[in-house]
């Protein structure tokens, strides 16, 4: 349903990605993996809009994405839950829900939406009438997934979740996505520094370093190669000089 | 110094207080939202103040009956204004936003001002209907009903955009563009048209203020710089962030201003206004009423 | 022929010209207007230190300006010589600064912009309060009024100010200045006193601007006390550096003189809708331009210099 193809994508005349070439299929998860400073997040500023690619397209469910306003794209089903979360932390936790619900569509829908979140993550819903800017590091990471839900999204865009958590709380976050993507069908696309916990979601995994991707397979089959499991997972045998 | 001249002297200073907070909270609006410092926003304070005169004088519309028509009209001239002359800043990072705003307001403000005189002459105008001297008695002290009603009109203004932005959803987009635009993006927030309605209603409370000014002030050209200025002021006093702070520094500036005209003479009132104003700066440049940053 | 030397006799030759001017150019319509182009230059040249050079974009310049006149014209109309009245013009302007600009030198650019606005706003109303009337001059001073004295104080302050501020610019101070207006973090923290630079920026500022202010009192013969506290003096300098260029000592003098040509040029025209039509062309140029024209000239400057080298090479 996402094809990325071949994009560039400058920050100003700094070159941030190249030809970089992705694709999630319907009811899949993704993961893209990486160091630091990689280009992971450029790409999902791209995918949704704030940023645009220099050459190349992004094509969603046929439409080209990239000549498509930031504010559009999330009409047609994207949504992205940005690296840090970008709360509105001087609203309310409801106030905040209710935003990601903006465009109309989703708007009629909110109520049941609502529920549904509240369901999910129940944390919130005690907290519903907190300043969103008083929860705790987890709870926010959570109200800004259930903020993104609530705008009926088909893809889900993930931008390093785990960053600042707690492993149990991450590992508690992780299982409620891959639940997300099980039984609402909603196709995950994550960028993770956390390259274990990514990769075993399952589906698919790129591999993406200094701008372009150097690997590409089933997130099972990458987990096992010797590559990534000595570069990003800190096992396998030294053999010197790769 | 008795007790009434002191009730008098307060009074005063919180009915013009309330246009000062009204006329501020437009202007607060705009600068919380999309960091535009418009020094022409008392011009659009002059523009309803003189709407209102000229359908009064010319067709015998009571004032405070054209309010709806007079905040529509400048609804619509704030729309215009935006589209025309600060759509384009929207693409500038706050600090460039701030700088090329109070330019470009500013040659506005020399356009339109000019344009009022060239129209309508430096002539004072007044509106004086019926009821112009009613005075209520009460407690000893005379308060005229107009500036009543003004102090009313203002806090019910005040208290329809506090509605407006806690209640609605346009209003809950406006507050979250202003706390970050780019993350209201990603909620399919059309932050241009955000700024837009903001800029215009901002310019129709604006008109709010000059038609309660019409009542019980003398009307020129001239009153669209002082008020942009008192306006500012309270702005600074106040510091970002809820309106009821803005509201309540601009009763601060009108009372404070009242009561220094009775001690020091009205040739001396503004430098009251300038010492609070210098000494907020120095000790507290946030603003006397913001949240805790 | 060197660069340096080049410029040198440019400047020179119009140093000269305006120097012996009144000797042959008897129209006071002429006269007059240079008188007024001198003073803009000088207001320019003074915001631009604290403005264009430190980065504090200032919007009170008008206060300092219209202080100046106001004491400059006291102290000369009570008795003193032109020339002590103008010195206490420019003190009380840099006293004025002290009192109440500097602090709102704590506020950081924008916010620093908003307090000098609102600052310059309330003096101008206060002024206005206070002296209301319209500032005549004394009978025997009406009477011995002439404009060619006042024609050389401007010229003169004209070359002080833009020396002084060349010799300023090009000194260790105006190095400490850019440097806070490039980064105000870094460099204080490379050791640069940054409130040391600005106060000696605004000091600068401020004290050139009322001596402009003072010559403002000297020639004019009457005007309202409030006239040069106007908002108009605050933004002007602004608007022109923004059109010719804020790191430059060229760029603010040229685009003055343009300025004032261009005003005059309309208000000949255009009469009444000068004023709104200037209003007008200064959003357009705003909107248009956030670079400065200084960008697109040096463009074709160094344009011009390429085809001039190509040209001598041949």
């Amino acid at each position: 349903m996402l094809e990325i193809h071949a994009i560039d994508v400058f920050y100003g005349d700094l070159q941030a990605l190249w030809g970089v070439s992705l694709n999630v299929q319907q009811g899949e998860i993704v993961s893209l993996v990486g160091p630091n400073g990689a280009g992971k997040s450029t790409l999902m500023k791209t995918v949704s809009g704030l940023l645009r690619p220099a050459t190349g397209s992004i094509i969603f469910d046929g439409i080209r994405l990239d000549r498509v306003p930031a504010y559009e794209i999330v009409e047609m089903g994207i949504c992205m839950v940005p690296e840090g979360g970008r709360l509105f932390s001087s609203m309310s936790v409801v106030e905040n829900l209710e935003l990601g619900a903006f465009n109309i569509e989703a708007r009629k829908e909110r109520f049941e939406a609502l529920e549904r979140v509240y369901e999910i993550f129940p944390v919130i819903k005690a907290r519903k009438n907190q300043m969103a800017g008083t929860l705790s590091g987890g709870e926010q990471q959570m109200l800004a997934i259930g903020r993104a839900l609530m705008s009926q999204p088909k893809l889900l865009l993930l931008d390093e979740i785990s960053l600042g958590l707690a492993p149990l709380l991450v590992q508690s976050i992780f299982r409620v996505i891959k639940m997300i993507n099980d039984s609402k069908q909603i196709s995950l696309l994550l960028v993770e520094q956390n390259v274990r916990m990514a990769l075993e979601l399952g589906g698919r995994g790129y591999i993406i370093e200094t701008g372009r991707i150097v690997g590409h397979d089933e997130a099972q089959r990458l987990l096992e190669s010797e590559k990534v499991k000595k570069a990003y997972l800190g096992l396998g045998e030294v053999q010197g000089e790769n | 110094m008795t007790a009434e001249a002191i009730g008098q002297t307060l009074i005063y200073g919180i009915t013009i207080g309330s246009l000062y907070g009204l006329a501020a909270v437009g202007l607060s609006l705009i600068f919380g939202v999309m960091s535009y410092l418009n020094v022409a926003h008392g011009t659009l304070l002059m523009l309803g103040a003189y709407a209102s005169y000229w359908l009064f004088s010319l067709y015998g519309v009571d004032p405070f009956l054209s309010i709806p028509v007079v905040m529509m009209t400048v609804f619509l001239v704030g729309l215009i204004l935006y589209v025309l002359v600060f759509s384009t800043l929207a693409k500038l990072e706050t600090d460039s936003r701030i700088k090329n705003s109070l330019l470009i307001s500013f040659g506005l403000m020399l356009v339109l001002d000019n344009l009022a005189i060239l129209f309508w002459t430096a002539d004072e105008r007044t509106v004086t209907t019926f009821y112009s001297g009613a005075v209520l008695e009460f407690l000893g002290l005379r308060l005229p009903y107009v500036r009543l009603s003004g102090l009313a009109l203002a806090v019910m203004g005040i208290l329809a955009l506090h509605l407006l932005l806690t209640k609605t959803y346009f209003g809950k987009s406006v507050r979250a563009a202003s706390i970050d635009w780019e993350a209201a993006t990603l909620m399919g927030i059309k932050v241009n048209k955000t700024y837009l309605f903001s800029f215009a209603i901002s310019s129709a409370l604006a008109a709010l203020c000059g038609t309660l000014f019409c009542l019980s002030y003398a009307v020129t050209p001239t009153i669209g710089e002082a008020w942009s200025i008192k306006a500012l002021i309270v702005v600074v006093l106040a510091g970002m962030g809820r309106i009821g702070g803005v509201f309540f520094a601009g009763l601060l500036l009108g009372v404070v201003e009242s009561v220094s005209v009775f001690f020091v003479g009205a040739s001396y009132q503004e430098v009251v206004g300038l010492v609070i104003f210098v000494l907020v700066l120095m000790f507290k440049p946030q603003g006397l009423f913001t949240m805790k940053v | 022929m060197e660069h340096k030397t080049k410029n040198a006799i440019i400047l020179g030759c119009i140093f000269a010209l305006l120097l012996f001017l009144p000797l042959f150019i008897k129209t006071d319509y002429v006269i007059n207007f240079l008188v007024l182009v001198f003073l803009y230059v000088v207001v320019t040249q003074s915001w631009n230190i604290l403005g264009g050079y430190a980065g504090q974009v200032n919007i009170g310049q008008s206060a300092f300006f219209g202080m100046g006149a106001l004491v400059a014209r006291m102290v000369w109309v009570s008795g003193m010589p032109v020339y002590i009245a103008l010195v206490a013009g420019g003190l009380s302007a840099v006293v004025l600064a002290a009192i109440i600009i500097m602090p709102a030198l704590r506020l950081r650019g924008a916010y620093f912009a908003i307090g000098t606005l609102a600052l310059a706003v309330i003096i101008r109303i206060t002024i206005g309060n206070i002296y209301p009337d319209l500032s005549f001059l004394p009978g025997e001073y009406l009477a011995a009024y002439a404009l060619t004295p006042r024609y050389y104080v401007s010229l003169g302050l004209m070359v002080i100010t833009t020396v002084a501020i060349y010799l300023i610019v090009n000194s260790r101070l105006g190095l400490g200045m850019v440097a806070i207006r490039e980064e105000e973090d870094a460099a204080g923290a490379s050791g640069i006193n940054t409130f040391k630079y600005k106060v000696i920026a605004l000091t600068v500022s401020s004290f050139f601007a009322g001596l402009a202010g003072g010559v403002y009192a000297y020639y004019q013969a009457s005007y309202y006390p409030y006239t040069p506290f106007g908002l108009l003096w605050a933004f002007e300098p602004i608007l022109i550096t923004f059109i010719g260029g804020t790191g430059t000592i060229l760029g603010p003098t040229i685009g003055a003189v343009g300025y004032v040509v261009l005003k005059e040029l309309f208000a000949i025209t255009l009469g009444e809708m000068s004023v709104i039509v200037f209003g007008i062309l200064f959003i357009l140029v705003v909107l248009f331009l956030p670079g400065g024209l200084i960008e697109a000239s040096s463009r074709v400057f160094r344009l011009l210099a390429r085809l001039n080298k190509g040209s001598q090479s041949l």
